[in-house]
């Protein structure tokens, strides 16, 4: 039951437990040290993500525990035990929400990207590694069971190992090969100030001018010019 | 807290589900995805790029090594990933406003579900039991959802008015030229960098005036290389 597939994007959600203990010579968690390693990608001109292919967008997320809201819930049952002075204590008890907690801490990735109609999982996390393979051994190198990997394959195999299966997944965007995402938007963009710059010209003009801007932004070549993943800048 | 990148907003929700209730949810998401008129209310949100709920069983946490010890939970635990344009406050309003029986019946048996309406015990539960995130990639920041789906249109549009441009007269070029104009009418419109919408926002300009010195001294060391 459930799909990670919807159309050609694929969810992927992995939870890899860190391992419980401090990281040796240092006074910080391993958990922590994923952490901070994290964040210091941010510190970066660009996420190390920007290198992993059909990538559209993802999260990285250290779990350190689950929490329990013991405010008074909204259904019928929540508030007549909350508020009826004839509930015995036992039972009120027994309505409100338990602790819990985790053994360990999750590194948590959750991860959209283009898979194909059949979810080429394998061939996306083989890229991942192909591409940054020294961030990823940055990340899950303080996780257990990640001493066995040691190659792109063996990393597939770990990653899939540790995913979880999307109950539903819902894609209100597009689809398509990022590169193919990035070529429109840089379409979009250059052919919006094209109309603005040629709005009111004679006939003959406007053509000559299209003409030259559609040798120039070349719409069906993929590899340029267009907009490079992560570019945050125009 | 790096929640934001470029337009985009990124939300984890974690939630937990009385494990013998959990399969009745599970019921929920599977009917909706055999049946997508289920799904139309999430589509008028046209702010969202991509979300997905994921239920995890109390024992289905992943065991990767004998040394990791098992979990011992009481509850399963309900996921709920979104990537969304615009801030925290827009998003869940407008899930209220536009899904309140649809976000009910997917938290319908989440322990201490507040119900979408009214908004501010809403607002308490999300907040609540929302994780921050600390790495965040878009692969393109400058764009919203609509538009990426807009930019496939016009992408498409170019393309085939293309395979005519050199056919008929200047004026028989200028009034299909027109005709494109106005058939993309909606899907126009330049992308510029977000503007600061939060204290993340904030962060995150103070991080891109960071990278423009950080590239100057690049390209200063660069060029002192040269000389």
């Amino acid at each position: 039951m459930g799909s990670n597939i919807s159309g050609s994007a694929y969810a992927l959600t992995i939870l890899s437990p860190i391992r419980n203990g401090v990281v040796p010579g240092q006074e910080i968690a391993f958990a922590d040290k994923v952490r901070d390693t994290l964040q210091n990608w941010n510190l970066l001109i660009n996420s190390p993500m920007t290198k992993v292919p059909q990538t559209y967008l993802c999260r990285y997320f250290v779990l350190d525990d689950v929490y329990t809201q013991s405010l008074p819930g909204g259904s019928a049952l929540d508030t007549l035990i909350d508020f009826l002075p004839i509930v015995p204590d036992s039972l009120r008890k027994w309505a409100m929400p338990t602790e819990d907690h985790l053994q360990s801490r999750y590194l948590v990735f959750s991860c959209n990207f283009h898979g194909g109609p059949n979810g080429d999982v394998d061939g996306y996390l083989q890229g991942m590694w192909n591409a940054i393979s020294s961030n990823i051994r940055e990340v899950w190198g303080y996780c257990y069971g990640f001493e066995k990997v040691h190659d792109a394959a063996s990393f597939a195999t770990y990653m899939k190992q540790c995913q979880l299966t999307a109950s539903l997944f819902f894609v209100g965007s597009n689809d398509e090969p990022l590169p193919e995402q990035l070529k429109a938007l840089y379409l979009k963009q250059e052919f919006a100030r094209f109309a603005v710059a040629n709005q009111g010209l004679d006939a003959a003009t406007v053509r000559a001018n299209y003409l030259a801007f559609s040798q120039r932004v070349k719409p069906t070549d993929l590899n340029g010019p267009t907009w490079v993943p992560g570019q945050y800048r125009l | 807290m790096f929640n934001i990148a470029g337009k985009s907003y990124a939300m984890n929700v974690i939630t937990p589900v009385r494990w013998y209730l959990a399969w009745l949810n599970k019921v929920i998401f599977y009917a909706a995805l055999k049946i997508p008129s289920t799904l139309s209310g999430l589509i008028t949100l046209s702010l969202i790029h991509y979300a997905r709920w994921v239920i995890i069983g109390r024992n289905q946490f992943p065991h990767m090594a004998p040394e990791q010890p098992r979990e011992q939970l009481k509850y399963s635990y309900m996921l709920f990933f979104s990537n969304f344009n615009g801030s925290w406050d827009q998003y869940v309003d407008s899930f209220t406003f536009s899904i309140p029986g649809g976000l009910d019946m997917f938290w319908k048996w989440n322990v201490r579900y507040s119900k979408s309406v009214a908004l501010t015990p809403f607002h308490r539960y999300i907040q609540y039991n929302q994780l921050e995130t600390q790495h965040y990639y878009n692969a393109y920041p400058l764009a919203a959802s609509n538009d990426v789906k807009s930019a496939k249109t016009v992408k498409a549009a170019l393309i085939a008015f293309d395979q005519e441009l050199r056919k008929g007269t200047d004026a028989e070029f200028l009034a299909r030229y027109n005709t494109l104009l106005r058939g993309l009418q909606h899907d126009m419109g330049d992308m510029y960098p977000t503007p600061i919408v939060s204290m993340a926002a904030y962060q995150l300009e103070r991080r891109h005036q960071r990278h423009e010195r950080q590239l100057q001294e690049l390209k200063a060391a660069a060029s002192e290389g040269g000389v």
